[in-house]
């Protein structure tokens, strides 16, 4: 019966998709057979501008290469920086860094979450779970001063102390988040339509996940406890007391449900910095000097591991700035989620990933 | 849908939850990043915030006559990093809380900052220098008052002066 196999192009713009990606998917009736990905559509040569910015202006320039970790981008290159020229950041600021990461943390994945509940048709949950990402807005509005881009990290430190007119702020939200967040995670539990949707879905297994090096929230759920924060700690994370989150079951809904309870671990995380952390400055007042060599840093962003490399010639540009983000490592693992999945829930698989297009072609 | 019922009852209850702007003003944070603002008054032309911004947005040109700088900040290519504000030694950029930057295509060439900073005067030969005002020379200029005011060159003459005065001294006592 050949008239029911056929091709379906998806993208690269398209409803179901968020950001452009195209997707050259065989169909047999209504499943999917092979999937073969082609990427490239939002490339901005964003490595070419960094090599001709100074090191002060590529802060704020790998800051827009995503915004929904735009704090783990310039968190990590400063911290590749400051491992070329040997910079210690005082402790208060690394305490910031990690409040600013976690607080970005909770927003991306109430985000992700609900983009899902949008892609199974049930939008009024989605509306909710904007809304109850709207506090951690709001917190970052107020103590950062924007709702993305929160401008925290510079080389040496931070720039924003939170003080004692924005810490009692901080915490009140997270007060106002911590029941919303439980009785969401209930909603997305339970929920008969959700399950039905996303459960035994989108299978990764242990096996492929290991196969594939897949990264962040999509690893932990088929089995993978990798977590960069504590695989190879970086800034404060040692001395903080908080779970990896894992699960076995690797479709779409553990992944959900796993990014809920990372967010309630990640509220966790910035009460105890609040609680811990040491006075002193936020950041070094000296301007760096950047000796000739190279560096590398990484850290685990909300969708994962991610990596920067950079090298200096000695001059205030660096020679090369290079990154690799953790969509780049999940997206080769969708041609196995995929496989013989219906077409319908193309869209659902795609977004479980939580897949960053603008990072990954940057 | 039914663990959500609750929760859909209740919001509806609630009622909206957005701001009704423009009929009403918006809530804004005090420390929201906004439009960037430059007080001449502060400003040395030291040129850091220039050399930070990755935006490209702030320019420094001469003035036609030669007397001053005239400083340029372009809104329309700021990103409202802050990086300006955060580097500037004086203070004299900031980021406002106004974020009303909604204009014309007529005013698209206007949209800008745009300061007139004359230079200062060597308080002994009077060349041209770096500008002086009083806020900065309460602030920079209270670690070494005489030399502040001077140009690079009257101040190595005076540092010529001064070790030249200091050595005989020095040798009759260590003879
Ligand atoms: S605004 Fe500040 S940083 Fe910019 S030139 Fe003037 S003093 Fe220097
Ligand atoms: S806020 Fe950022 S983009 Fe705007 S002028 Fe200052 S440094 Fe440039």
């Amino acid at each position: 019966m050949p008239s029911t196999t056929y091709t379906l192009p998806i993208g690269p713009l398209h409803v179901a998709l968020e950001e452009p990606m195209y997707f050259d998917i065989q169909v047999e009736g209504e499943t999917v057979r092979s999937v073969e990905l082609s990427a490239g559509h939002v490339h901005r040569g964003m490595e070419a501008l960094a090599m001709q910015r100074n090191y002060f202006q590529n802060v704020t320039l790998v800051e827009r290469v995503c915004s929904l970790c735009s704090n783990s981008h310039p968190a990590t290159y400063c911290m590749a920086v400051e491992n070329l020229s040997g910079l210690i950041v005082p402790e208060r600021a690394r305490y910031l860094r990690v409040i600013a990461d976690e607080v970005k943390r909770i927003a991306s994945h109430l985000f992700n979450v609900g983009i899902m509940a949008h892609l199974t048709g049930f939008d009024s949950l989605f509306m909710h779970a904007m809304e109850v990402r709207e506090i951690m807005q709001d917190a970052k509005e107020g103590v950062y001063g924007n709702r993305m881009n929160l401008g925290q990290c510079i080389i040496g430190g931070c720039r924003r102390d939170i003080d004692d007119s924005t810490a009692p702020f901080l915490l009140g939200q997270l007060e106002l988040l911590k029941p919303q967040l439980h009785e969401l995670y209930g909603v997305f539990e339970r929920d008969p339509l959700i399950r039905t949707r996303t459960q035994g879905i989108g299978l990764l297994s242990h096996a492929e996940a290991r196969r594939h090096a897949v990264v962040g929230p999509v690893a932990r759920a088929s089995g993978v406890a990798y977590d960069l924060r504590r695989k190879a700690p970086y800034a404060v994370y040692p001395d903080l007391d908080f779970e990896v989150q894992t699960d076995t079951k690797g479709d779409v809904h553990s992944r959900a449900l796993l990014r809920l309870r990372e967010a309630v671990e990640s509220v966790k995380i910035v009460e105890q910095c609040l609680r811990q952390m040491p006075g002193g400055p936020i950041n070094t007042r000296e301007v760096p000097v950047i000796p000739p060599g190279e560096a590398v840093a990484r850290s685990e962003a909300p969708r994962g591991e991610v990596f920067y490399y950079v090298r200096s010639d000695g001059t205030d540009t660096p020679q090369r700035l290079k990154w690799r983000v953790p969509t780049y490592m999940n997206w080769e693992a969708l041609q196995v989620m995929l496989a013989n999945c219906q077409v319908a829930d193309i869209a659902l698989i795609v977004n479980s990933i939580d897949p960053c297009i603008s990072c990954t072609e940057r | 849908m039914l663990p959500f019922l609750k929760i859909m009852l209740r919001n509806l209850l609630l009622g909206p939850s957005t701001d009704p702007f423009p009929f009403a003003p918006a809530k804004t944070h005090k420390n929201f990043r906004g439009c960037a603002e430059h007080d001449p008054e502060k400003c040395i032309l030291c040129g850091i915030c220039r050399h930070v911004c990755a935006a490209g947005a702030i320019q420094i040109h001469p003035s036609e006559d030669g007397s001053g700088m005239q400083y340029l900040l372009w809104h329309n290519s700021c990103v409202f990093c802050g990086m300006c504000a955060h580097y500037c030694p004086t203070g004299a950029l900031t980021m406002s809380d106004n974020w009303h930057l909604a204009h014309s295509g007529a005013e698209m060439f206007s949209n800008c900052i745009s300061d007139f900073i004359p230079f200062g005067a060597c308080a002994q030969c009077g060349a041209k220098i770096q500008p002086r005002p009083q806020t900065i020379i309460d602030t920079l200029g209270a670690r070494s008052p005489d030399r502040f005011l001077l140009c690079p060159q009257c101040k190595r003459q005076g540092i010529v002066q001064n070790v030249a005065q200091a050595r005989p001294t020095r040798r009759q006592e260590n003879p």
